[in-house]
């Protein structure tokens, strides 16, 4: 929307474009955590109601393969979130100044979006602190809240 | 790139006619993604019925190339052909399943969107080849703009500035 109301930057077509791929990434990625999500929570209310049997082992390989999933769709929109807050601070160096706080406004919801994923991907999964996707959650978030702070200081 | 890549529709279609075997593997290689768009995404054959499709388009086009009348219209031309050897395959209705009715709009905004899509995937390799890289990462694999920074080492924040400068370099190739 920044980018389209500003008639006068030459590139907002192709800020616009980018924003429009990133939302079409976001949307699948939502419905698909929810599911992963369930999809893992039923296989840990079957593996706490199972007890130790010979099946054992294998639930639990089920089980890791699941929540494994279920962790590669919030990393996914972390990083969504970080692209959506860096966009965020190009439009609103080149737009119009009247649609600049909603640039600002963007980002800062993008970093929201990218801290409460990384959390999904530490604390719901219990990934270890080690873990590789953790370390991208992390960095993901951080960008996103480091371009929404500029942001919004530099508009302040 | 091989250096065939770079030729117009009309060029590659001479060399092919100069019996260039090159040529032909270039020629097959240009079109052969919208050949199975169309009888894939067009016409919805199923994948061995597309198969079938695909073989007898090229071997058409390389027994038929003399009828071409203008070299430069071989991609309608390969279009039409293909339709019309996708509509035959269903007619003989052995395997696949036609479009039901309600979806012969549907085709048809289907084939309004293979056009576009190989007008700007033609455009795109008219770009610089850092554009097309760029490009072709964020919106054909889904790649972030941290991915993109690390594999290209290029600063990760000047990423969606380069590729909204490589858009505005495409719509013009487009409207020219």
């Amino acid at each position: 929307m920044v980018a389209r109301c500003s008639k006068e930057w030459e590139e907002a077509g192709g800020i616009a474009a980018q924003a429009l791929a990133l939302q079409a990434r976001a949307a699948p990625l939502a419905h698909a955590d929810a599911e992963a999500w369930e999809d893992a929570l039923s296989a840990l209310r079957r593996a706490g109601a199972g007890g130790r049997d010979d099946g054992g082992a294998r639930r639990d390989h089920a089980l890791e393969r699941k929540l494994e999933r279920a962790a590669v769709v919030p990393l996914e929109i972390a990083a969504l979130g970080a692209d959506t807050a860096e966009l965020a601070v190009v439009a609103a160096e080149r737009c119009d100044g009247a649609y600049r706080a909603d640039a600002a406004a963007a980002a800062a919801l993008a970093a929201g979006g990218a801290r409460a994923a990384a959390h999904l991907v530490e604390v719901n999964l219990g990934v270890r602190a080690g873990d590789e996707r953790l370390a991208r959650a992390r960095g993901s978030e951080q960008a996103a809240a480091e371009a929404a702070d500029r942001l919004l200081a530099a508009i302040r | 790139m091989s250096s065939l890549d770079t030729l117009t529709d009309a060029e590659l279609v001479q060399r092919c006619r100069a019996g260039d075997p090159e040529a032909w593997n270039a020629l097959v290689e240009r079109f052969s993604r919208y050949v199975y768009a169309i009888c894939v995404k067009g016409f919805r054959l199923q994948e061995e019925d597309a198969e079938d499709v695909f073989q007898d388009v090229f071997t058409r086009v390389y027994t038929q190339l003399e009828k071409l009348r203008d070299d430069a219209a071989v991609r309608p031309w390969i279009a039409q052909l293909t339709r019309r050897l996708c509509l035959d395959s269903i007619a003989r209705g052995s395997r696949e399943q036609p479009a039901p009715e309600q979806d012969l709009e549907e085709s048809s905004d289907d084939f309004a969107e293979i056009e576009e899509a190989f007008a700007v995937r033609e455009a795109v390799t008219t770009l610089g080849e850092t554009c097309q890289e760029i490009l072709d990462r964020f919106f054909a694999r889904d790649q972030s703009y941290r991915t993109i920074s690390a594999e290209l080492d290029i600063p990760a924040g000047t990423i969606a500035s380069r590729i909204a400068r490589c858009l505005r370099k495409l719509r013009e190739e487009l409207e020219a």
